[in-house]
């Protein structure tokens, strides 16, 4: 008997199968759709869980993909089935923008919401260390100036901290960082390697005469192992510094902020990482994050504008909002004015602001 | 009004009555139970016949209609707006659409009540309510009409059996076909950024290089920064790391299993055997902490006592974790194809003096052999397809090496990483995930041709 | 004395040697299975120990004042509810002054105190003009400190702020109480206020689709190859073409996803039925691979026999094969389930990993699974989110164990050996 229960059980399996395709459902949306950067989602995410929290609109999904990919998503056109916001940890580029263009998405709103903080931390077990711009790229590039002398370059030979400075410890070199398809590790090249490459005045010049020649020198980091290239979570490499103390890491502010009981930032250029020494300009390795709107389905898609108006509110983005809690480091008060007002004209982005 | 769920459910139930229709129908025909052996075929063949007459083409109308009912509906609310709104763009419209259904279904609404999208809202909440009817009216119609028909054609000689196994084997044919156009599917979604990526990299450059360094601009104004895309460290360190999971998974899981079948007692093996399938079900998010917190600085550890250089994130960390994740693929797939090698191969090499440990290695083995080599082929591909404790435990930078303790990294872990990266959609940074992607589907294929020759040269048919 | 060597002499000698080996396999055997168990109980020894925590949730007992004054004007769903947590903690410490103080005290009380209170007054408007008793969640920090996951000195919290901890504790306004929100309700930015339900349905959800579509298809599938197609090049290419898909990162199959179910056939993003969809073409291969295996392994003397008493081809198989192949087949369905509950990347492309605070209800409404959420989870900055992941994935254990538990079952019931 059982067996020959299989046979119609198969075939109710079936039946069901292909009813369950069956009905499909054409929902409409009613919550804000908003897709874009790992390092914005932390942020984004408190915003939308506040507005859906105290008003009567749904919270916004938010997805998180990475820039590039939002941009794709975003820029693939207008109507429900594509999102409605992109976050970024990086600016739109030209390219970006023109691809959008062509897909009908031609009114853009362009918003900065504050700054974030990249650290360069290690274990509290270790000593605080003290680095300029130009030892970590001593350590970290690829190919670095000749130390004899000369207009040349020659292969990193640096093991340790100590052969770069003696005043620096004699541990190994062994930095856990982004890898090269993150918007933290484009900033930290942009922000730490090219002003480290640029204390050669000869390597400084070449950015004018042979661009390509001097992003090769600047721009390339290491790949013979001391600069080890960790995934995205930042979790894990602080978990890892505490187990190692002899390593460094590279991450955002917020996970340093975090975990002050187990790793500490490193001073660069003689300036701590602390919350005050980034707001004010004083440690130079921040970069801004941003969000994209798109214009067309303001008004259209239920929410919008009023999660515009949660995002920009001294509440969230001020001094003391709720996101300077979760470590994003708040923009001057006048730039906040500005992005404010645009965000309620919904002022449009152009191509020109961009290059 | 009847929804198109509800009405599901009436087309099962009905379904059902018609299979009681059918046997009833037949038994009748023959007169008296005793009789039913002068009917062509077994009483419930003529019950599944009606019943699968009744559902399938009232299923394939609902499936149609659910396909069109929204694209005509749309079409007539369009139609009937006022015509500035009928104007835009159909993107606009399909915004504008959003609203008129989000007010339908009392969903809160973007803005201001709009009379003309209050009216269309009516309008299209009335067509539904008609087309929900109508459709319901056409199924349960084309449903009963059927049964009708065919209540009326059974009789002796109506060949049900083979009606029936002809649309089984139908079916069955169909679902075999699923699996060819995910592959069409798989090929057509990568092979169009593979090509773009191929016009910005030289294929050769790609197949023979011997460096992986996507340091490649993230912004167009950084071209000069070198790149890399050889793909051959990448490979091998997909190859490394998957022979070291191997390496683990293949002996414990085999012994396990010829343990679990052969020497252990019945209820060991019920609880033992649920238990390693766990393994298999555990978030490679905990897999991957683990090799990166507890492995790997053990094996650092390890490796510094006895002076060898092994950096903090190695391929040997990554593959032993690996190697644990998938045991349960090897054991409890060949577990059961050794439980089903018949007793009397085994009582015949025991009769033979042979012990058990002999017999096994000797005859049960080889018998299971094809299950096990497609438990193993499994193990394979889910240890290529890993990407978070490869990204945890062995880091993302592609070293051409076969030394386990090195970083290595794999080509699933450098498409995920590709893919969700900050840089540019369209560069071929990412691009290069789809040429990746490609490489790795001809590559399996070609070892998949070459695993399929040699199970055929060595397999046998017992009994 | 016959010195001429009997067969059962040169046995004999070899004995020793056989049963050694004999012993030492079945000691392997044995080691095996245990070596996989202990790993398997270290991992749920420290996931257990990590994530029991979540259990128990710091609360703060505040006398909330439902001031009227502050409902007198606007919508009541809109009101500066903060404000009357803030309140009432400075009645409770009058001596407190000056803005960072104040600022630091209110740091103790989570934001989702103001949601409750909302939530609280929309349900009851009689509340308003009433003060009130109410346990309102703490700070994860607090949280921490409580169970100990955080030291004193840490840093995170200062010395006045401790101070306040300690003096709320002795007044038993500060303790551990059972936490509904975590299996209640959806994701938070909050670590204390987060939960698993949403995930869990939506884990709930994708698997029905999952399940539904690719067992069937799967064991219709191989029974066609298996038994029914001819053997010639073409299922070959078939046999191959299954192999290799089982071999495909799982990330292409969110690829697939993308352009076929989402752009193609125009299903919303986010959504369960498409997040299983991709997830049974994903498992597809994995129950097809072992459910040829199992119908190979079934013994030709059964399908003799059945065909001797004059089954027809179709009978033989339903009636005969698929019930003797049904183990092999439940634990291809077992192990590709078990790997579908625990995927995130396909679900990368189709919009699943998103933080989504609604608890889903149906197929189309967007929502996150149980591996999205811990992924997530294990991501986010906050301390008190190690505990979550950890607890996550205990429930992420739970439903794999009952889901297979089932599939146990069967498997049990249609084993047997011949």
């Amino acid at each position: 008997m059982l067996r020959k229960r299989v046979a119609q059980w198969v075939a109710a399996g079936f039946f069901i199968a292909g009813s369950a395709g069956l009905v499909a459902a054409d929902a409409a949306r009613d919550y804000v759709s908003i897709v874009g950067s790992s390092t914005v989602y932390p942020f984004a995410t408190v915003v939308a869980e506040q507005f859906g929290k105290t008003t009567a609109f749904k919270t916004p999904k938010i997805e998180s993909t990475g820039s590039g990919g939002g941009f794709k998503l975003f820029c693939a056109g207008v109507g429900v089935q594509h999102p409605d916001i992109t976050n970024a940890s990086r600016r739109m580029k030209p390219t970006e923008f023109e691809m959008c263009s062509d897909n009908g998405v031609k009114d853009i709103l362009e918003v900065k919401i504050g700054y974030d903080g990249i650290v360069v931390a290690n274990s509290k077990k270790s000593p605080q260390l003290k680095l300029t711009r130009k030892e970590v790229y001593l350590a970290l590039a690829k190919q670095i100036p000749d130390p004899k002398g000369g207009e040349k370059v020659i292969d990193n030979p640096y093991k340790t901290w100590k052969e770069i400075n003696p005043a620096l410890p004699a541990t190994k070199i062994e930095m856990l960082g982004p890898p090269p398809t993150s918007g933290t590790r484009d900033a930290f090249v942009e922000l730490v390697m090219e002003a480290g490459a640029d204390s050669y005045g000869w390597v400084k010049g070449l950015a004018k005469s042979d661009k390509n020649r001097y992003k090769a020198i600047a721009h390339t980091v290491r790949e013979d192992g001391a600069y080890i290239e960790a995934g995205e979570n930042d979790n894990l490499i602080v978990q890892k510094l505490d187990a190692n103390p002899d390593a460094m890491g590279i991450f955002g502010f917020s996970f340093l902020d975090q975990n002050v009981d187990k790793i500490q930032g490193a001073m660069v250029d003689g300036v701590a990482p602390t919350f005050e020494a980034i707001a004010d300009g004083s440690y130079p390795v921040s970069r801004p994050l941003f969000f994209y709107v798109k214009k067309a389905h303001v008004g259209q898609i239920p929410g919008i504008k009023e999660y515009l108006g949660e995002f920009t509110s001294e509440k969230a983005w001020g001094d003391d909002g709720y996101l300077a809690d979760k470590g994003l480091i708040p923009m001057p008060e006048n730039e906040r004015k500005q992005f404010s007002s645009d965000v309620k004209t919904l002022k449009s982005l152009s191509i020109g602001q961009l290059k | 009004m009847i929804s198109p769920g509800i009405l599901v459910i009436l087309l099962l139930g009905m379904t059902a009555l018609a299979y009681y229709i059918g046997l009833r129908r037949s038994v009748a025909v023959a007169g008296n139970p005793a009789a039913v052996r002068a009917l062509h075929s077994r009483p419930p063949y003529y019950g599944m016949l009606t019943a699968l007459w009744c559902g399938l083409p009232a299923l394939i109308i609902f499936a149609g209609w659910q396909a069109f009912e929204s694209t005509v509906i749309t079409h007539f609310v369009v139609a009937a707006l006022p015509p500035e709104l009928r104007e835009l763009s159909p993107a606009q419209l399909s915004l504008v659409l959003n609203d008129i259904k989000n007010l339908n279904s009392g969903n809160i609404l973007s803005g201001q009540i709009n009379p003309a999208i209050q009216a269309a809202a009516d309008h299209y909440r009335r067509l539904q309510g008609i087309a929900n009817i109508a459709l319901a009216v056409v199924v349960l119609a084309v449903a009963i009409s059927a049964v009708a028909v065919l209540r009326s054609r059974i009789n002796k000689h109506l060949r049900a059996r083979n009606h029936v196994e002809r649309i089984i084997l139908w079916v069955l044919g169909a679902s075999s076909t699923v699996a060819i156009f995910t592959t069409i599917g798989i090929v057509l979604s990568v092979l169009y950024e593979a090509i773009r990526f191929f016009k910005a990299v030289p294929v050769t450059e790609f197949l023979f290089g011997l460096q992986w360094s996507p340091q490649m601009a993230i912004r167009s104004d950084q071209v000069g920064a070198s790149g890399a895309f050889g793909a051959i460290p990448v490979f091998a360190g997909t190859l490394l790391i998957s022979g070291i999971a191997m390496a683990v998974a293949v002996p414990i899981g085999l012994m396990a299993a010829i343990y679990m079948s052969e020497y252990a007692g019945k209820r060991f093996r019920a609880v033992s055997k649920p238990l390693m399938e766990i393994l298999a079900g555990i978030p490679t998010v905990v897999y991957g902490f683990f090799a990166a917190l507890v492995v790997a600085p053990m094996i650092r550890n390890l490796g510094q006592t006895v002076g060898l250089d092994v950096s903090s994130e190695s391929a040997l960390a990554a593959g032993l974790v690996m190697g644990i994740m998938i045991i349960p693929f090897v054991s409890s797939l060949s577990d059961d194809m050794i439980n089903a090698v018949p007793q009397s191969l085994r009582d015949g090499a025991y009769g033979l003096g042979a012990t058990k440990s002999e017999t096994i290695k000797q005859v049960v083995l080889p018998a299971a052999l094809p299950g096990i080599v497609g438990g193993v082929l499994l193990a394979v591909s889910r240890a290529i397809g890993e990407t978070m404790i490869v990204v945890m435990a062995a880091g993302l930078t592609a070293n051409l090496t076969l030394n386990p303790f090195k970083t290595v990294t794999t080509v699933t872990v450098q498409i995920v990483t590709l893919l969700v990266g900050d840089q540019e959609f369209d560069s071929p940074k990412t691009l290069a995930a789809f040429a990746l992607g490609l490489l790795l589907f001809l590559i399996t294929l070609g070892l998949n041709i070459i695993a399929l020759k040699v199970v055929r040269k060595y397999r046998e048919q017992y009994e | 004395m016959n010195k001429e060597l009997k067969t059962i002499d040169i046995v004999n000698r070899g004995l020793e040697r056989r049963y050694r080996a004999e012993r030492r396999f079945r000691r392997l055997g044995l080691g095996a299975i245990v070596i996989s168990l202990a790993f398997l109980s270290i991992l749920f020894a420290s996931i257990f120990m990590n994530g029991r925590g979540v259990v128990f949730q710091s609360r703060i007992e505040l006398d909330v004042f439902f001031d009227p004054e502050l409902f007198s004007e606007g919508d009541v769903g809109r009101q500066d509810y903060p404000h009357l947590v803030k309140t009432a903690l400075y009645n409770m410490f009058p001596e407190v002054s000056g803005r960072s103080a104040k600022r630091s005290l209110y740091a103790l009380v989570s934001s989702g105190a103001a949601f409750q209170l909302r939530a609280m007054v929309l349900e009851d408007r009689s509340l308003i003009g009433k003060t009130l008793p109410i346990w309102v969640p703490a700070d994860d920090d607090v949280d921490m400190l409580l169970k100990g996951h955080l030291e004193r000195e840490s840093g995170r919290l200062s010395e006045q702020q401790l101070a306040w901890i300690d003096q709320l504790i002795s007044q038993g306004r500060l303790e551990k109480r059972f936490n509904t929100a975590f299996f209640t309700s959806g994701d938070s930015r909050e670590p204390e206020l987060a939960g698993i339900w949403g995930a869990v349905c939506g884990s709930f959800f994708t698997l029905v689709v999952t399940l539904v579509l690719s067992f069937p298809i799967g064991v219709a599938s191989a029974t066609y190859l298996e038994e029914f197609a001819p053997r010639n090049r073409w299922t070959d290419l078939i046999e191959v073409n299954i192999n290799n898909l089982a071999a495909v990162p799982s990330i292409v199959f969110g690829l697939l996803g993308l352009a076929v179910f989402l752009n193609g056939f125009g299903m919303p993003r986010s959504a369960p039925i498409v997040g299983g969809l991709v997830l049974s073409l994903m498992t597809l291969p994995t129950i097809i691979i072992a459910s040829r295996a199992a119908l190979q392994s079934v013994p030709p003397s059964i399908r003799e026999a059945a065909l001797g008493v004059g089954a027809s081809k179709m009978q033989m198989i339903l009636h005969h094969v698929l019930p003797l192949a049904l183990p092999g087949m439940l634990t291809g369905t077992i192990i590709g389930m078990a790997r579908a509950l625990g995927e995130t990347a396909p679900l990368l492309m189709i919009g699943m990993v998103a933080f989504i605070v609604d608890i889903p209800a149906g197929f189309t409404d967007p929502s996150a699974v149980l591996p999205v959420q811990i992924y997530l989870w294990a991501d986010s900055p906050e301390r008190a989110f190690l505990e979550r992941t950890s607890a996550a994935t205990m429930a992420l254990l739970v439903f794999l164990i009952a889901m297979n538990g089932l599939a146990v079952v069967l498997r049990k019931k249609f084993e047997r050996r011949w």
